[in-house]
């Protein structure tokens, strides 16, 4: 029931979730490109929330449950986001240079990130506590871009950014965890390709964002008839 | 909701703005020169616009070591040459006096050499710069708050942001710095963004956290009525400046020196939208009337501007009915008995013919014999009735007018509160900068609100506004 491109890749070595997750790529970056042009949900561009998805995505596979992966991952996400708030407001007093400061970010946040693991298994959540390195690594380099937004925009900017991060990543892993999808993606892995078109329609898109309405809702509500026309 | 739709064309959002007026009208080295605070000074002091005048920079760290930080004057501004958004500006008030290079910030809280050595490496360092690319420092004279803005402001000082396109400004906005904003007048962290009526330059209305508010935060003081001072200057430097930067969708920034007067602070080449929440209407209706406008001259530019982004604020119509805009609630100033000036608050009454003042206020106003004489008399004798009333004061009149000082006239007035003698006495007083003389009627308003109401026979030179 694969397409014959996949079943080539696969026989010429490359692992079927490989392939497929390569081929899902495209579909979860059009996603996020909808939220930010079309909803007006901007997370941290584009790569953070690409990756997360990833995360999210091997977390699941090393679990087997689709459930389990959004679960774990979401515990990874909000402890990193968590320790780094906390440690970005005590850090904020020393008055530290900026890479000297992400790396004692990293450091605090890597060790938390160790002790909750070890926590998970004392809890006897073997699952979460032997989540790999991979999905952990990248889930602790969001620290960096989380530290940049705190310094440049302030805290209160940094934590919706996170929060719309994973809501997005979430929206995303479940999509692509979908199994109707996936099996739709490896019998067309040509389909992959109408999201060129869709993100050129979503580039060309000059429409207000869905959250624009409602943070210009003040000048709907209060439009004088005379702008009427 | 088709109203709302239709509202909302005209409201510019972020894809329109980057897709049809960034990417077209502000090509990469104009935009370049956006980001590049010193050049972009330089360029426009070329131009014939005034900047804060350059005190000295630091481009690396060796610069820092050998820097001299004496030789820097009493107040300064450090400011990242590609910040944004007033991030990673210092601004020293003075120095701290017996103590060598000490100075203090508007809080008070005290910046010594080394604090300024850690500020700057952290500038260097590119914290405070787009993309975090390595930075350079610079010292540029302080600009002096005005006194006008004064209770308005938290620590900083405000600026007044214009959006210019195809030469012509076509919105702005004062920008208050607030507690909540850190004294920045970034309207992202809490400052205050308040509209401006393009053709007076008088505030409309305001909004923090792109919420309407009315007063400065924690004090009864309006946002909206602020007579922007240097406005026709403002609106000229703003086209000016577009013009020298080449930049086709500009947001300039102008402060206003206490001394030097309007100061330009800095180009935007990406100019956020918050100012269509702060003016209650959308850019995108506004850039669309400007498009494809050829328009000569500066001062032209200015006039388009005036005329078609104007007009909403009262003086306008004040001065093609000549008839002053009230609310239904106005300020009158009396004079009292020792000639001095008071104000009270008066009711404004179209349902009634002339006006009345309260007894205590008559009083204070120098009709105190009047209101004791008045008293006096025993009004038994007259029997209130409908169609009584011009008799009653007729006879009235004849027999104790010359025995009240400062009489001029009684009236029945019949009510559903019952019916009463009030007398009347002449007076003057001032309403919205006019001095009204009137007849009014004196009645003891003690246990109602405001102690004169303002009937149809002394408004006729004004109109009332009732949303004021």
């Amino acid at each position: 029931m694969y397409d014959g491109f996949v079943e080539f890749a696969v026989s010429q070595g490359v692992p079927l979730s490989t392939v497929t997750l390569t081929l899902m790529l495209p579909i979860v970056v059009t996603i996020i490109a909808f939220f930010r042009q079309v909803v007006g949900i901007k997370a941290f561009g584009i790569y953070t929330p690409a990756l997360v998805t990833f995360a999210f995505l091997a977390i699941g596979l090393e679990a087997d449950s689709i459930l389990k992966g959004a679960q774990y991952g979401f515990t990874i996400f909000v402890t990193v986001i968590a320790v780094g708030t906390l440690v970005g407001i005590v850090l904020k007093k020393f008055r530290l240079l900026y890479l000297p400061r992400v790396a004692i970010m990293i450091t605090i946040v890597s060790l938390s990130t160790l002790a909750m693991l070890i926590a998970g298994g004392l809890l006897q959540r073997t699952g979460l506590a032997s989540v790999s390195i991979f999905p952990i690594l990248i889930m602790i380099t969001l620290v960096e871009k989380f530290v940049s937004t705190q310094i440049e925009k302030g805290a209160r900017t940094a934590v919706v950014l996170s929060t719309e991060t994973l809501i997005i990543s979430l929206i995303c892993y479940f999509s692509v965890s979908w199994s109707v999808l996936v099996a739709f993606i490896q019998t067309y892995p040509w389909i992959v390709l109408f999201t060129i078109i869709i993100n050129i329609v979503l580039g060309k898109w000059t429409g207000l964002r869905l959250s624009e309405y409602f943070r210009f809702k003040e000048i709907t509500k209060y439009a004088e008839p005379s702008h009427k026309k | 909701m088709p109203s709302l739709l239709t509202k909302s064309r005209n409201i510019l959002g972020m894809n329109a703005r980057n897709l049809k007026y960034i990417r077209p009208y502000n090509l990469k080295p104009a935009k370049r020169l956006a980001d590049d605070k010193m050049r972009s000074k330089r360029v426009l002091r070329k131009g014939g616009i005034s900047v804060p005048k350059l005190i000295s920079k630091i481009r690396s760290r060796g610069e820092l070591d050998d820097f001299d930080f004496s030789s820097l004057p009493n107040s300064f501004a450090l400011k990242p040459n590609y910040g944004f958004g007033g991030e990673g500006i210092m601004i020293v008030y003075g120095r701290k006096k017996n103590v060598s290079n000490t100075w203090i910030k508007a809080d008070r809280s005290v910046v010594t050499e080394d604090d300024l050595k850690t500020h700057v490496r952290n500038i260097l360092d590119g914290s405070f710069s787009r993309m975090n690319i390595p930075d350079f420092a610079f010292f540029e004279e302080r600009i002096q708050l005005l006194k006008l803005f004064k209770p308005y402001t938290f620590k900083g000082i405000p600026d007044i942001r214009v959006i210019v396109f195809n030469k012509i400004p076509v919105m702005a906005m004062l920008r208050l710095p607030t507690e909540a904003s850190g004294g920045t007048s970034n309207v992202h962290n809490g400052g205050i963004a308040v509209g401006i009526d393009m053709a007076t330059g008088v505030t409309t209305s305001a909004v923090q956290y792109n919420r309407v508010i009315e007063y400065v935060p924690k004090k009864r003081l309006l946002l909206s009525g602020i007579k922007i001072p240097f406005w026709q200057d403002i609106l000229k430097l703003a086209v000016k400046a577009q013009d020298v930067s080449g930049l086709g969708y500009l947001g300039a920034d102008i402060a206003i020196d206490r001394e030097r007067g309007p100061v330009f602070m800095e180009i935007n080449a990406r100019p956020g939208l918050a100012i269509q929440n702060a003016n209650q209407d959308g850019l995108l209706g506004r850039l669309k009337r400007v498009e494809g406008l050829k328009v000569k001259t500066i001062t032209r530019a200015v006039a388009i501007a005036q005329s078609l982004f104007g007009g909403e604020i009262e003086e306008g119509i004040e001065e093609i009915s000549g008839k002053k805009i009230i609310s239904a609630v106005e300020k009158i100033k009396f004079i009292d008995r020792n000639k001095k000036e008071f104000e009270i608050e008066a009711k404004i009454d179209t349902g009634a013919y002339s006006t009345s003042i309260d007894t205590e206020l008559a009083k204070r106003i120098g009709f105190e014999k009047t209101i004791d004489d008045f008293d006096q008399i025993d009004l038994s004798e007259y029997e209130f009735v409908p169609g009584s009333g011009e008799r009653i004061e007729a006879d009235f009149m004849e027999k104790y007018g010359k025995k009240i000082k400062k009489l001029e006239n009684i009236v029945v007035v019949f009510s559903s509160s019952g019916s009463s003698l009030r007398p009347i006495v002449k007076t003057a007083f001032i309403m919205d900068k006019e001095r009204v003389v009137s007849k009014v009627n004196i009645v003891d308003r003690g246990d109602l609100k405001y102690p004169m109401i303002i009937g149809r026979k002394d408004l006729k030179r004004f109109l009332i506004e009732v949303s004021k």
